[in-house]
């Protein structure tokens, strides 16, 4: 059963203020680690230097988008494993259909509450103690 | 930890910086001078806004932003065209953005449908550009029908995530598949861009069973292969329960680069019984909505990480800005401040040392006065801001007038990129607009009335900003019928503001708009008559510790031009004396100094001197006759003069009696204590503790010419602002 007090989660967002209230939602459920990253290529330079158990990413990003980021790290013999969830928009299905093809771990739609947010960690990498 | 109400604020900010980008984009765009990723750009500012007001529960923003964000995603795509009509609807739909962004800002009550009309307007914009476009716009946003379960096969231990590799789509929860019959042909293009067709038929492989034959009848003997060629064409066997759109989707990179079709074998299967409801959202019509061809043309920016231009722009803001509070910023201005006030008290005690003691330390002084000011020059530059933002907000402001009006109007803008002191450009949005509400109320003409002068139909306000000499000026121009002196004079006299007989010249009428009380509307509009005059225009630019002055040509037009300070707490300048008294003159505004030889010289009717300067006639100003003070210099020969160009460009020679050296000075307003006194800009507190008054050398100029004015000679005009 994986610690949430040792767990290491990146978020990765454009937005700053999306990025604080993931942040903040991840904090409550007890998870301390917590990392940022503004778009898919630094969010790449982080994981490769960083050990991490979990990568929270959005779509929609300059630079490197979510489904970039999530086929380079799929791609990528370091964190090739590394669970990643995808947040999306609603209705976004189509995204959802590429990103599991690709081999995304999970989804998470914007708005999401803290019940969700453990939800979909829990059906990633087990239950949180 | 950060409160949440801190967090919406950041939320709002960015949504304010999103909203400029939105606009600036639409704004690109409509002009032609937009590119795809301007499309792109946005697309995901709307996006982005949605996203953030979702997590934050402002639910009319999300929805209304929604309906926004898939009219864009149509245009982004190429199924709606990008006509002057739509643009129309894309503009006032970002106006309806940020007036709900304000209201959520504001805590406001948004009323219930505000954005009905709008949005009505973006759903037929939908209707237009995708036929059935209900493709999951009001999708309840779970995607059940996708197996996520794949929990860590490989155990509980919480390192080891070993074998959670999972294909989600393979699921077997419904019987709901289908076949399709593929045939692919790449074209040499496609292995041109880079596409690789093992990938995709990888791709196609994870969507369910796939059997795949390969053609290889293109292939020709081995000698004659080109390994930049394709040969071979592929026919597959698509068992799946991946809707139509996934299948397309694996081919949306590559389907103008090869020969491509998608057939589905048979009618689905009696699906009515499939547990999940989301399997609905998949419906013939829905599926083929998004036809291959039409996915073809562009691809999306964001899944091209190299971009354009405008994303490369992009990017790089986001990479190297950080956001900081601004009373942070302040308090280190304030602080740069008091260390140059502290440096300079240090240089006055170091020149009473011995010169032995005076030597070693002046070098380290040197230093840090070079220091000094390269903080404060990086600090006032974290406080500039370009005055883009202000001015950005103008075009809207302009459709809206537009709108009212009736008048056609179109809003040129240039100089956005000049960056000047935060304040100042927070506090420049009032009296731009009111300053454009004007023009486009009293100073253009109405459509017919220009066509009968010979103007073209479309009114133009150009609105420019551009830095000179130590000042930002912020020019409104406007090409319509300029000021109605009769009309201005007569209802200055109505009002008492000018006695009944006065005469004055065209200039002089023009002036009396800024004088308090004066409103010319005949009928008080919607727009300009709202009880803000232009006296509060200029006060609040005087306020800034800057000018308004006016020019006016009946028939053709009117420009306003606004000068301002850069910065508002610290400057260059050029200590000098008259006679007992010491002043600082902004280094900004000074050409050159000289002492001229008494021949150089001339007097000339009804002025003090002339100098002549390189074959240039340049006017005398006495600063000793301004201010009434006691000038200790006998004549021109023994004086200074301080060639100083003024905001318009006219030069001056400022004649001082001595130059005391350049130092930085920190600006002190005097005006809560005096008031507005002319000719002083502000005051400032040297090393030794003794204060100066700083010149507003522009205001000189007209204070000369003033003084120049037969009769008025002799009088000085600012006596009560020196001791006397």
């Amino acid at each position: 059963m994986p610690a949430a007090a040792a767990l290491k989660v990146l978020i990765v967002d454009d937005q700053f203020s999306v990025r604080q209230m993931t942040r903040m939602t991840l904090e409550q459920l007890g998870i301390r680690n917590v990392y940022e990253s503004e778009n898919g290529k630094e969010a790449l330079n982080k994981a490769s230097v960083q050990p991490l158990d979990l990568i929270i990413s959005d779509y929609n990003m300059p630079e490197m988008d979510g489904l970039a980021l999530l086929r380079a790290v799929r791609g990528h013999p370091a964190v090739r494993k590394l669970p990643f969830i995808l947040l999306t928009g609603r209705g976004d299905r189509e995204l959802v259909v590429k990103a599991a093809q690709a081999g995304v771990n999970n989804y998470l739609v914007k708005p999401f509450t803290q019940v969700t947010l453990r939800e979909k960690i829990e059906q990633v990498i087990g239950k949180l103690s | 930890m950060a409160s949440l109400d801190e967090l919406k604020r950041t939320f709002f900010d960015e949504c304010s910086e999103l909203l400029q980008d939105m606009e600036t984009g639409l704004t690109d765009l409509q002009e032609g001078s937009g590119s795809e990723d301007t499309v792109h750009a946005v697309f995901r500012a709307v996006h982005s806004i949605k996203g953030g007001a979702g997590i934050f529960g402002f639910e009319a923003l999300v929805e209304f932003a929604h309906v926004f964000e898939t009219v864009l995603d149509s245009v982004r795509h190429g199924t709606l065209s990008q006509t002057p009509e739509v643009f129309t609807v894309l503009l006032m739909s970002s106006d309806m953005l940020s007036d709900l962004v304000g209201m959520s800002r504001s805590g406001e009550a948004i009323p219930a449908g505000h954005a009905n009309e709008c949005r009505q307007a973006l759903e037929q914009l939908l209707g237009k550009g995708k036929p059935g476009s209900s493709d999951g716009a009001e999708d309840a946003g779970d995607f059940e029908g996708l197996d996520f379960k794949p929990v860590p096969a490989g155990g509980e231990d919480a390192g080891d995530f070993e074998g959670i590799d999972f294909t989600p789509v393979q699921s077997d929860n419904f019987d709901s598949k289908q076949s399709y019959t593929i045939t692919f042909r790449p074209k040499p293009e496609m292995l041109r861009n880079a596409n690789e067709p093992l990938y995709i038929l990888r791709e196609l492989r994870g969507l369910g069973e796939l059997n795949l034959v390969a053609d290889l009848s293109g292939l020709p003997p081995l000698s004659d292969i080109q390994p930049d060629q394709p040969y071979v064409a592929w026919t597959a066997t698509l068992r799946t329960d991946a809707p139509r759109k996934a299948i397309d989707a694996v081919f949306e990179f590559v389907v103008g680069d090869c020969d491509l079709s998608i057939v589905e074998d048979q009618p689905p299967p009696v699906a009515e019984a499939a547990p999940s409801p989301e399997v609905h959202h998949e419906t013939p019509a829905a599926a083929s909505s998004a036809p291959v061809a039409e996915s073809k043309k562009p691809q999306p920016a964001a899944e091209h990480p190299e971009g354009g231009k405008g994303g490369a722009a992009n990017n790089k803001k986001q990479a190297t800005t950080t956001r900081v509070d601004l009373d942070k910023i302040d308090r280190v201005v304030n602080m740069v401040g008091e260390l140059i006030i502290a440096q300079a008290m240090l240089g006055q005690v170091v020149q009473g040392l011995s010169e032995e003691v005076n030597e070693s330390l002046s070098q380290v002084l040197d230093q840090v006065i070079h220091h000094t000011r390269e903080l404060k020059e990086s600090v006032m530059s974290m406080r500039a801001q370009p005055v883009g933002s202000v001015f950005q907000r103008m075009p809207r402001l302009v459709r809206e007038l537009s709108m009212k009006t009736g008048k056609k109007i179109r809003l040129e803008m240039a100089g956005e990129s000049t960056e000047v002191d935060r304040t100042i450009v927070e506090r420049l949005a009032d009296p731009l607009t009111h300053i454009i509400r004007n023009s486009a109320d009293h100073g253009l003409e109405s459509p017919e009335d220009r066509l009968a002068a010979g103007k073209t139909e479309e009114g133009t306000i150009h609105l420019a900003a551009a830095q000179r000499g130590g000042r930002i000026v912020i020019e409104i121009k406007d090409d319509g019928a300029g000021i109605n002196t009769e009309r201005v004079l007569r209802k200055a006299k109505e009002k008492n503001l000018v006695d009944q007989d006065v005469t004055l010249t065209e200039d002089e009428i023009c002036n009396l708009i800024f004088l308090p009380g004066f409103s010319t509307a005949d009928t008080v509009s919607d727009l300009s008559g709202r009880g803000v005059g232009m006296d509060v225009v200029r006060r609040n630019i005087q306020d800034l510790g800057g000018r308004v002055s006016l020019k006016s040509e009946r028939g053709k037009g009117m420009t306003i031009q606004l000068a301002l300070p850069l910065t508002l707490a610290v400057m260059d300048g050029m200590v000098i004396k008259v006679g007992e008294n010491i002043y600082v003159m902004p280094m900004a505004s000074i050409v050159e100094c000289l002492h001229p030889g008494s021949s150089e010289a001339y007097n000339l009717l009804n002025t003090r001197g002339m100098l002549k300067l390189r074959g240039e006639l340049v006017q005398l100003v006495y600063l000793s006759d301004l201010f009434d003070v006691k000038s200790t210099a006998r004549g021109i020969s023994e004086s200074v003069v301080i060639i100083t160009e003024a905001g318009d460009g006219a030069k001056f020679g400022l004649v001082v009696d001595e130059l005391c050296g350049h130092q930085q000075v920190v600006i002190k307003s005097i005006e809560d204590s005096y008031g507005q006194v002319p000719g002083i800009a502000a005051a400032t507190i040297f090393g030794n503790g003794k204060v100066a008054l700083i010149l507003d050398v522009e205001k000189l100029s007209e204070l000369s010419a003033e003084n120049m004015m037969p009769g008025n000679a002799a009088q000085p005009v600012v006596a009560s602002a020196t001791a006397h």
